[in-house]
């Protein structure tokens, strides 16, 4: 399920059956080169993409939470802050996984400072993500990704 | 002309020819307002397309398979690509049935053999929800109905899927 009204009035209804939770974490800023900014808007676009076919598979016990979005430029002791306080509010509405993905390999170094699980994703080189070839590409990561999902049910 | 080899009087051609060119406005005017009522009736029947698959028939066997296909479909705002998913096999007789992916309990993807030791089924790896090959919901599992099915059209030894409806194989 995600952040939208039908599907919001589903989850009230089924709450006991979503345990888990997964955020996009996704960086912004519009300084840089012009290489830079196109790799972080490809940032957002593929792990909009991602988060979306996942839910898409595990709808029934998946919420996808609106993408956290945060400038490149804020200082990260800040946002971890605030990411703990958005799993502590999911955490006291019953979420046992909390999963928050990113292609930002800054997150990988604060890890610990983190009380949600990270994904960090290295990020597929595509120059479009709307061709044949790069659509296996990106398929064969997306079920990877889904895969790594059911292995947090298993434990 | 003489008076007595009058076979259409003047007054008959005048009738003949105002009823003629009074009968064609007529029609002008009444054809676009009859072609507009009836207008619902001749619109193809949304979601009674087929989409192809790609898949031909001799391939399918009595292990279901996954099918994926695509097609364009146009929403409210604006026309996208969509992707959708079978799971197709052939029963005892021959016939082709194609079964929706989608949980009947809180629509996540089913898989055949999904999971372990779950043979000869259908897996739903959210809350372990159980369908039988013919897409029966398995009780003591969540889910509290059969897969849905696609309309399945063979045209040319090739797979065409239609519009989901309800289990009728059950």
């Amino acid at each position: 399920m995600k952040w939208s009204g039908q599907d919001v009035s589903l989850y009230s209804q089924s709450k006991e059956f979503v345990d888990t939770g997964i955020v996009p974490l996704i960086p912004y800023s519009l300084s840089g080169s012009e290489k830079e900014l196109t790799q972080l808007a490809n940032q957002s676009e593929l792990l909009t993409l991602f988060m979306k076919e996942v839910e898409e598979e595990y709808r029934g016990r998946i919420f996808l939470a609106p993408s956290y979005t945060y400038l490149k430029e804020t200082s990260i002791d800040k946002e971890i802050e605030r990411i703990n306080e958005w799993t502590e509010r999911m955490e006291a509405e019953g979420f046992k996984h909390l999963l928050f993905f990113t292609f930002d390999q800054q997150w990988k170094k604060v890890e610990r400072k983190l009380n949600p699980s990270l994904i960090w994703l290295p990020l597929p080189q595509v120059d479009d993500i709307h061709n044949e070839e790069a659509k296996k590409v990106l398929r064969s990561q997306i079920d990877q990704v889904t895969e790594l999902i059911t292995a947090y049910w298993q434990e | 002309m003489s008076d007595k080899k009058q076979p259409v009087s003047r007054r008959q051609f005048l009738n003949y020819t105002l009823t003629g060119v009074g009968g064609f406005m007529a029609a002008a005017m009444l054809s676009p307002m009859v072609r507009m009522a009836v207008d619902p009736v001749l619109q193809p029947k949304e979601g009674g397309e087929f989409h192809a698959t790609g898949t031909e028939v001799k391939n399918i066997t009595e292990e279901p398979i996954r099918v994926d296909f695509s097609f364009e479909q146009q929403d409210a705002w604006y026309v996208s690509e969509v992707s959708k998913t079978a799971w197709v096999y052939k029963n005892e007789s021959g016939d082709v049935i194609a079964f929706s992916p989608i949980c009947k309990h809180l629509g996540c993807i089913v898989k055949w053999e999904g999971g372990q030791g779950n043979e000869n089924q259908y897996y739903c790896p959210c809350h372990g929800g159980l369908y039988e090959k013919n897409g029966a919901n398995v009780p003591g599992t969540p889910p509290l109905a059969p897969l849905d099915q696609y309309k399945v059209k063979i045209q040319d030894g090739m797979l065409y899927l239609g519009e989901v409806i309800p289990n009728k194989v059950v």
